[in-house]
């Protein structure tokens, strides 16, 4: 009885870690379904006798491929584990066996590069790695070394182990350890500690989400010490999301009596490097000492002892970098071999060679006893000096390249009031913290535990805790601030980057895969295969000769994220337009990025589709509207100004719209980059000069790419033709972007007074956008004379799935394009006085908002 | 088994736990995840016991499950003596 009222205690942890999992929708849906079956399975199996609970186990694991991946995905999938694990079983010599191996594991790669054709289903290639890629190594060795045959059961419960099937990054479990730690501790203390790692996996995870959408700064953007800080340090707290995942995968295994070591145990709280390389992923630190160390320091023995571990130490390295790299491989089908990885795992593996050699020669302190209270200055220092150390390693591993990594550090010399009381407030924080001892004792506790010690009462304590914080009553008594902080962390949302880089990716290929975030890469993977970019179509054509460095194709048509773009003879997405206005008629020129184009949504389905007809029809005809649309995917607002001098005031606009996402830097920077390797910069003698003032003049050239000045300079004085390279042209463009959009709203302001059309610049049009009262890009707008709207306020209250294209692509579907349409009419209403479209008094009422069949835009034609 | 425990024992306190209790460190003590064991005190104790005992170790024999606990050590050590010993 007291045994199921264990069971019962841990079956009502796990209910309410499910609910935490899905009020907070942390990771995705199929690990909340894999967390049910999980805790549907684990009473069942802990109440089954013994014998029957391995076998259970495995087949839990198959049946849980199946439930993730369909019938033919998990088939296909197991079937191709069985033929490598059969490979390891054949009757032949053991170095036959791996030759076999290897050869399959070679046509595996292919196939997964897209090299051969497969049948294989795109998203069950990484978890099809992840289970074997490490495994089957593992697994080969025991049965070379270990005295006890494997069983069926523990073989297919090794490398189907349930978590896997939804966590492609996965500890490297060892198959020794697997079988030895089954159950060889009391069952209920191993199903407790389970649900306590779960519960701490959940807490990182929470933390990361915190991380990830508050704190991270793009690190071409800093401006100051504290910037800098708030860079470094967020950069290594995303890691929150790893230690996340391996506390729960590993907390999952203990429901099922595998006992396995603590992973990521206090590793923000190393005292060296060498002591956080032991905390850390201590399963692949584990999987390193086993298959390189220990092999190499035995062979490299005869040179002495300090030569072999200086030696083995390095291969650890070595091989941990070309590992990584192999495991991105199967994870999402790169090979990233880049500069900060090279130099990442040098100076790691440098650093924990010279902590190593200083630990022979001066021994490491280690005690079984509870270590004493009390603050250490000494631990404190080592403590902290350790974590900024690592920081600095994390922001070079990260770095989109060395040269941002290397732009980052002037910001260090930008130090305010502010900056000192941020720094130095974190730094006695860090001291504070880190000075105590945090590690339980390795020997046992003496006595009963107190109540608010014991593991369950806290694990309850936390999951009650976070349900509590995640109902709306307490959202709404904390206030809107408080209330809308919490509701950030409850759904699983793209940060300010990765939002800008999700849109890149919808109009250009993302180059550096390996590179983007998890968040971005899990999004990214959710879209249906096969849809192209607008650039990858003939929808659109390049143009070196202009400084608009591309356009729409007249008379064209392309597939563009799976939707038909039909492109006018004056390369417009609409129908075509007389070039002499006609008698009473108003003209309002749309430029604007994707939204503006329509990226997928239908010819029929884009907010100028709907706003047309929805003008004409409101306004009875006199003056007639024509709304005519000059957006393109990826239109920067240099694009816009460019389109709208070079083509758009030739048709005589009496309104011309802009608008443009909220991260505008990216595009900017990337047409100025063009335009200078195309030299049609010089359209504009004002934006030219601010790109000199820049200093970018080195940038483009033939050379030898090398960043700074300084440094090119001392290049060029040994006879070397030097050129900058691209990163610091962008992040120098980068910096001068106030200056840029200042300076292009300020001429297109201008220029369409000049034309008598009144400017308007929208914001808020991306259903993700949430309101807000002004931006550097609005307030520069109002100051040279746009009239600024904003219209995020509309999507206020709307479940964001309702709007969007879909879950790997926030663009307004035709339900948003509607509300766009909707939203616009209502602001040309209020501000008829300043654009006199001759919008009549009698219809200032609000239309009835569209439905689906009620406003379709093929009325315009 | 015993003497192998005990020796191990005296080596394991007076190389990596100089002043602690020897009564905390237990046959069943975990030495390899408690820390006590990291890699570079398995190398030292990989050299004690092979010249201790005259014995021969290989690089696989330097793993949790060999080396977890001094009841472990013991185990790996003792069938590897020379008869009668």
């Amino acid at each position: 009885m007291p045994a199921l009222m264990k069971v019962g205690s841990i079956l009502l942890q796990l209910a309410l870690a499910a609910l935490v999992i899905r009020q907070f929708e942390l990771e995705n849906r199929t690990f909340f379904n894999v967390f049910l079956l999980s805790a549907v399975a684990f009473p069942v199996h802990a109440l089954l006798p013994a014998r029957y609970r391995l076998s259970f186990f495995a087949a839990v694991s198959l049946g849980g491929i199946f439930l993730v991946f369909g019938p033919l995905g998990g088939g296909l999938l197991i079937g191709a584990g069985l033929a490598l694990i059969g490979v390891c079983h054949l009757p032949l010599a053991f170095g036959v066996r791996v030759a076999i191996a290897l050869a399959i594991g070679g046509v595996l790669a292919l196939a997964r590069d897209g090299r051969i054709p497969s049948v294989m289903p795109a998203g069950v290639w990484p978890i099809l790695g992840s289970m074997f890629m490490f495994r089957l190594a593992v697994y080969m060795q025991a049965l070379k070394h270990d005295k006890t045959p494997p069983t069926i059961a523990r073989t297919l419960s090794y490398f189907f182990m349930l978590p896997n099937v939804c966590f492609p990054l996965y500890p490297v479990v060892d198959y020794t350890t697997f079988g030895r730690t089954y159950y060889d501790d009391d069952a209920d203390a191993i199903y407790q500690r389970g649900a306590k790692w779960i519960t701490r996996g959940l807490v990182h995870l929470l933390l990361y989400r915190y991380v990830y959408l508050h704190l991270t700064l793009d690190p071409t953007t800093l401006h100051s010490l504290s910037d800098l800080v708030q860079a470094l340090l967020s950069v290594f707290l995303l890691y929150l999301r790893v230690s996340g995942q391996f506390h729960l995968i590993v907390g999952l295994l203990q429901l099922f009596g595998f006992h396995l070591p603590e992973t990521h145990r206090l590793y923000y709280l190393a005292s060296s490097i060498s002591d956080y390389w032991r905390r850390i992923n201590i399963y692949w630190k584990d999987f390193m000492m086993k298959l390189v160390f220990y092999p190499s320091f035995f062979k490299l023995r005869g040179k002495g002892d300090r030569v072999a571990l200086v030696l083995s130490t390095l291969c650890v390295f070595f091989a941990t970098w070309l590992l990584h790299s192999y495991q991105w491989f199967w994870l999402r089908s790169e090979f990233p071999i880049t500069p900060q990885d090279i130099l990442f795992w040098a100076l790691l593996g440098g650093l924990v060679v010279i902590n190593t050699l200083r630990e022979t020669k001066k021994g490491r302190k280690r005690t079984l006893a509870a270590k004493p209270k009390g603050w250490d200055s000494s631990l404190a220092l080592r403590t902290t000096g350790t974590f900024i150390l690592l920081c600095i390693l994390w922001s070079l591993w990260s770095a989109e390249s060395l040269v941002d990594w290397l732009f980052m550090w002037p910001a260090a010399l930008h130090v305010g009031a502010m900056d000192v009381a941020v720094v130095g407030g974190l730094l006695a924080f860090g001291l504070a913290v880190s000075g105590f001892v945090w590690d339980a004792p390795v020997s046992a506790r003496k006595g009963p535990e107190p109540l608010y010690l014991r593991t369950d009462v806290r694990t309850y304590a936390v999951l009650v805790a976070l349900l509590v914080i995640s109902t709306s009553q307490l959202k709404q008594a904390a206030g809107p601030r408080i209330g809308g902080f919490i509701a950030t962390l409850q759904s699983a949302s793209l940060n300010t980057q990765d939002r800008a880089l999700q849109q890149r990716g919808y109009y250009e290929k993302l180059d550096n895969r390996g590179r983007l975030s998890a968040q971005l890469w899990t999004t990214i993977q959710r879209a249906p295969a096969g849809l192209l970019a607008l650039t990858d179509t003939k929808a659109y054509r390049r143009r070196t000769d202009d400084f608009i460095g591309g356009d729409l194709t007249p008379n064209s048509s392309g597939l563009v994220s799976g939707k038909l773009v039909t492109v006018n003879s004056m390369g417009m997405r609409d129908h075509d337009y007389t070039l002499a206005k006609p008698a009473d008629t108003k003209r309002i020129a749309l430029l604007g990025p994707s939204y503006t184009m329509g990226s997928g949504v239908a010819d029929d389905e884009t907010y100028d589709a709907y706003l047309e007809p929805r003008m004409n029809e409101q306004q009875g005809g006199s003056p007639r509207y024509e709304t005519l649309n000059f957006g393109v995917a990826a239109y920067s607002l240099l694009h816009q100004m460019r389109i709208l001098d070079d083509r758009a005031y030739k048709f005589n606009p009496d309104v011309v719209l802009l608008t443009d996402s909220r991260t505008p830097a990216r595009p900017i920077v990337q047409h100025l980059i063009r335009a200078l390797e195309d030299g049609t910069l010089g359209t504009y003698p004002g934006l030219d000069s601010i790109v000199k003032r820049a200093g970018v003049h080195d940038y483009p050239g033939k050379g030898v790419a090398i960043a700074t000045d300084p440094l090119r300079a001392m290049a060029r004085m040994v006879g070397v033709k030097t050129r900058m390279p691209y990163r610091e042209a962008y992040i120098r463009l980068n910096n001068a972007m106030s200056e840029i959009i200042d300076w292009t709203l300020q001429h297109t302001a201008e220029q369409a007074k000049a034309h008598g059309a009144v400017p308007i610049f929208v914001d808020g049009m991306f259903p993700a956008d949430t309101a807000i009262p002004d931006s550097p890009m609005m307030a520069s707008a109002r100051k040279h004379g746009f009239l600024v709207i904003e219209l995020a306020t509309q999507w206020e209250g709307q479940p964001r799935d309702d709007l969007r294209i879909g879950a790997w692509d926030n663009h307004p579907n035709p339900r948003a394009m509607k509300m766009i349409a909707d939203g616009l009419y209502r602001e040309f209403q209020k501000h008829e006085s300043e654009l006199h479209l001759g919008i009549h008094p009698a219809s200032t009422a609000t239309p009835p908002p569209t439905t689906p069949d009620s406003s379709r835009a093929h009325s315009k034609d | 088994m015993e003497d192998i425990i005990r020796i191990v024992k005296e080596f394991i306190l007076d190389k990596f736990l100089p002043g602690e209790d020897p009564a905390a460190l237990t046959p069943s003590t975990q030495l390899m995840s408690s820390g006590i064991l990291d890699s570079l005190a398995t190398l030292d104790l990989v050299s004690f016991l092979e010249e201790r005992f005259k014995i021969e170790l290989e690089a696989r024999e330097t793993d949790v499950s060999r080396m977890g606990t001094l009841n472990d050590i013991a185990q790996l050590v003792q069938p590897k003596l020379p008869a009668g010993k």
